[in-house]
């Protein structure tokens, strides 16, 4: 019995996008769009939408979004490729917008002085992002699109970061006050994300082959790496100091390596630990959900197991096992900010000094770019899944 | 019985433990032998267990119902247009790490028990919002298609029929969001939320590992009593469902 | 009584029913039989509302549906899907006991009437009642369907190829399951299906469509003697509509009857006074006989019935 479901036409008017820009303007016009600040720690003073880029800048922003309002309910031809480029051009030029901010209430003569983020200007990034999802949905686009987007996007806000409109931005004082450190969290979390991913990944395929050579595994296996994973982070990084504490004084050699009950070995042996479900379960999923009409036709067609393994198997299983490392490195990611707790260092550190000096700027030097990865690493975990799915996905 | 049997067992270590701490101290003193104190005393375990569920429970309840209504309203037929992009937040914000967005709570909402609790609903509203989702969406169309057909009103269909199949995928949903909320409660501890991860940090700050495992031994025990309530609950739910799953 | 006048469904710019008149008399099984895509469940669907109609005009028993609620109208169809589309998390009789429960019956005439139409689909009460739907076969889940499309005693019967999913087996005895019913009942029925011997064994009347219009609408006799078109001629099957249309008639029709029955003799062949002429023909055949008795319900000689007969007058 065919359940139809009419399919939507192209040319209905949308209704999110209207939604989301009417939601934008009001926020954008009743919160601060920005603050001064005359030192790091001092509030300082916060900035409408006028005070900080002037009526023509105000009456800029509103017309883009009252634009897109109209494009996505007016019986428009091309309704889509029209708001994205839109969208695009908007989200592109944002950090523009705080170089003109900046320009235009900056104190001169104030060397401390610096400028801050306000919410206005977070909610309008946030719900053109939420308007670029959507539009990007209703395209039905593939990876090029969105690519394309990301990069010009990017390049643009590089470009503009990297000017000197935006020197006296907090977030950049913060960033050049403590020069190398960056690039070196950077590297330490990176390392200690991926390491733990790499690792994990290895022992998950072997504990998933050892699952499926014998089932009697599978329920101790299963038990113990979901057990891992209930325990809390921060449990597990405390309970992992005085073993690892101990081991290192009874054994010299592990000193010299680095190991001590804080540090990079705790972190990573507690990250392995989270890491293993999602890799576990992904993989042995996988390898067992093959159909067994097609191992049965490999197998009467004369392949061997070790054939039917790598030309059948593995391909099949490959975007859910994907999917576990995606899974796994995200919440990688997330964890290693946990770790700088127990001092492995990573952009956790500057959130957790940011908090203990109260210096919210801090905190965002280190929320922004782990959230960045994190994004960054779903993004292109996606693609690579989408990229190896043996059959095209259908539109 | 026996479903809740771990269950009870696990709550009562913990309140034992909470309660006897103090007993323990020569064996933390083995461990810590340098420390003047090896107990933690700043605040009563107890309260802090309290302090710490009390916080956890809010947010779940709270992101339970805005949860569940907006997967019902972007599954009805008047806000199917946003469904595409609900079910993208519901996923894209998963990806956004729970330490990451306690941190951006502060700068907005300040120190103190305001930004976790709006970090903890943010961040529990996504996986009680993308299994409701699953849940309604995945049911046999036919099922919806025949309640129609026999004259159930949409109401009807949603309470009787739709609500009761998708219930264990939406309490899966409310399980991981409760395992996650309790972990990300405890690092609440660095914001001025106080919590089991007080003694955690303090431990830390201080050097005190004896302190730093009282506090993990009771974050750790606290999460696996509630994901074993959890467990008992989706047993005692299946039991009347098993077999219609089958 | 359901008139449809002019009825008309489009999604988006494809016409799915294209203006179609159509009119089922009370009591009367009207089958709607095509290929996939034809516009057959896009048109029972209006009927009950579970789509609504682009243009045209639908009543049921002189009431045009749009102005009734379509809560109320359902009510009072029953409606049958393939695949049941029972309630996983209820039971058996809570399946059944959906209508009634809805139309807020006291629960003593709920359960009666659950145990009733039960016993009236060969559904053991007392074993089935409290089971649930996954831990029924699926000829048993769509006689729970059936009941619980009848449960409430509606006037009219929507059903959407019931027995679509079956073995050939399970939907042959649900076929003659639903003639029995049908006969006790008589419900107003609309039955889509593509099968044609389907529908040439359920219906009164046959409506036959393609690319959403009704190209004949007539009894199964006629539908197989006269095909109105080439496209209802491939349907019925070119070669074998003389087969066809010996299975359209029982035996009785063309028996020699006996002056009274008598006691049948134990272990011969013999055919029942109900099977069609088609099948008394296959049998003789198969075993190169001339000729069978026919036999009654109750296992009494009451006839016999010639193969000569059957070639000379049987289409």
């Amino acid at each position: 019995m065919p359940v139809t479901r009419s399919l939507p036409d192209p040319r209905a008017p949308n209704r999110v996008v209207p939604v989301l820009a009417g939601l934008a303007l009001v926020l954008v016009w009743s919160l601060d769009f920005g603050r001064i600040q005359p030192n790091r720690i001092v509030p300082g003073t916060g900035h409408g939408l006028v005070s900080a880029l002037g009526w023509g800048g105000a009456a800029l922003i509103s017309l883009a979004l009252g634009g897109s309002l109209l494009l996505s309910i007016l019986p428009v031809r091309r309704r889509y490729p029209c708001l994205l480029v839109l969208i695009t051009v908007l989200l592109a030029a944002l950090p523009q917008l705080l170089v003109v901010f900046a320009a235009r209430q900056l104190p001169e003569g104030a060397p401390y002085a610096r400028t801050v983020i306000g919410a206005g200007f977070w909610c309008l990034l946030f719900l053109l992002s939420l308007m670029v999802v959507e539009v990007l949905g209703r395209l039905r686009a593939r990876y090029g699109v969105p690519l394309l987007l990301l990069a010009l996007i990017a390049a643009s806000w590089l470009v503009l970061l990297r000017g000197d409109g935006l020197d006296s931005l907090s977030l950049l004082r913060e960033y050049q006050a403590q020069p190398g450190k960056f690039e070196q969290a950077l590297w330490t979390h990176l390392a200690l994300a991926f390491g733990a991913v790499a690792i994990s990944a290895v022992l998950a395929f072997a504990l998933a082959l050892r699952m499926i050579r014998s089932p009697g595994w599978q329920r101790p296996i299963l038990g113990a790496v979901s057990f891992l994973q209930t325990i809390p982070s921060l449990a597990v990084f405390g309970l992992l100091i005085a073993p690892l504490g101990a081991l290192a004084s009874a054994f010299p050699v592990l000193q010299a390596l680095g190991v001590r009950g804080i540090g990079w070995a705790p972190a990573l042996l507690a990250l392995v630990a989270y890491s293993l479900l999602p890799m576990v379960r992904n993989t042995f999923v996988a390898l067992t959900d093959i159909p067994e009409h097609l191992t049965d036709a490999a197998r009467g067609m004369g392949m061997t197991e070790r054939q039917v393994f790598f030309q059948l198997k593995l391909p099949l299983a490959m975007p859910v096992i994907i999917e576990g490392l995606r899974i796994t490195t995200i919440q990688a990611i997330g964890l290693t900010a946990v770790a700088a707790l127990i001092g492995a260092g990573g952009f956790g550190d500057f959130i957790f000094q940011g908090l203990g000096q109260a210096a919210m700027d801090l905190v965002l030097l280190g929320a922004l770019p782990t959230i960045a990865l994190a994004l960054l690493a779903d993004a292109l975990l996606t693609m690579l899944a989408a990229s190896l799915r043996p059959t095209p996905a259908r539109a | 019985m026996r479903n809740w049997l771990p269950v009870l067992l696990l709550i009562a270590l913990l309140c034992g433990l909470c309660a006897a701490m103090p007993v323990l101290e020569p064996l933390f003193r083995g461990l810590q032998p340098d420390k003047a104190r090896v107990i933690y005393q700043r605040e009563s375990l107890f309260f802090l267990l309290g302090h710490h569920l009390m916080l956890v429970a809010v947010s779940a309840a709270v992101a339970t119902l805005v949860a569940v209504a907006a997967g019902i309203f972007a599954t009805r037929p008047s806000g199917r247009d946003f469904l595409p992009l609900v079910s993208q937040v519901a996923s894209i914000g998963q990806t956004f790490p729970p330490v990451a967005v306690l941190a951006l709570a502060v700068p907005v909402l300040g120190f103190g028990e305001a930004p976790i609790l709006f970090a903890l609903m943010l961040y529990g509203l996504l996986p009680i919002l993308r299994n409701t989702l699953a849940g309604l969406e995945g049911l046999d169309p036919t099922v919806r298609e025949a309640a129609l057909g026999m004259g159930m009103s949409p109401w009807q269909v949603l309470c009787q029929v739709e609500l009761p199949l998708a219930g264990r995928v939406i309490l899966a949903g409310i399980r991981t969001s409760v395992t996650i909320n309790i972990a990300t409660a405890a690092i609440g501890s660095t914001i001025g939320a106080r919590t089991l991860g007080d003694p955690v940090i303090a431990g830390l700050v201080n050097g005190n590992t004896a302190y730093v495992l009282q506090g993990a031994i009771l974050i750790g025990l606290l999460a696996l009593a509630a994901d074993s309530l959890f467990e008992a609950l989706e047993r005692a739910w299946g039991a009347g469902v098993a077999i219609a799953n089958k | 009584m359901i008139e449809l006048k002019n009825v008309t469904r489009r999604f988006g710019d494809t016409v799915a029913v294209d203006g179609i008149d159509l009119a089922i008399e009370t009591g009367e099984v009207c089958v709607l039989v095509g290929s996939s895509g034809c516009g057959k469940s896009t048109t029972l669907r209006m009927i009950n509302r579970l789509l609504p109609h682009s243009s045209g005009e639908i009543r049921v028993d002189g009431k045009d549906i749009t102005t009734l609620n379509p809560e109320r109208l359902r009510l009072n169809m029953g409606y049958v899907i393939q695949g049941t589309g029972l309630f996983p998390h209820w039971t058996v009789a809570r399946n059944i006991a959906l209508v009634p429960r809805l139309l807020k019956w006291p629960q003593a005439r709920v359960d009666a009437r659950v145990r009733e139409l039960m016993t009236l689909l060969d559904l053991d009460p007392d074993t089935y009642a409290n089971k649930y739907p996954a831990q029924l076969s699926g000829g048993q889940a769509q006689r729970v369907g059936v009941a619980r499309a009848l449960a409430a005693d509606p006037n009219i019967l929507l059903m959407d190829e019931p027995f679509g999913a079956l073995d050939a087996i399970t939907r042959e005895n649900l076929q003659l399951e639903m003639l029995r019913i049908q006969r006790q009942v008589r419900k107003t029925t609309v039955f889509v299906t593509h099968d044609i011997d389907e529908a040439l064994k359920l219906a009164t009347r046959i409506a036959v469509m393609d690319q959403g219009r009704i190209v004949q609408h007539d009894t199964p006799e006629n539908i197989l003697r006269h095909p109105a078109s080439e496209f209802v001629e491939n349907l019925v099957g070119k070669q074998d509509r003389g087969l066809k249309l010996m299975s359209l008639r029982p035996v009785r029709e063309l028996m020699t009857a006996h002056a009274r029955p008598r006691p049948a003799t134990p272990g011969a062949d013999a055919l029942g006074e109900d099977d069609s002429l088609r099948e008394a023909l296959s049998v003789m055949l198969c075993r190169n006989l001339t000729q069978l008795p026919v036999c009654n319900g109750r296992g009494e000689e009451t006839g016999v019935i010639a193969r000569e007969r059957i070639i000379r007058d049987g289409v």
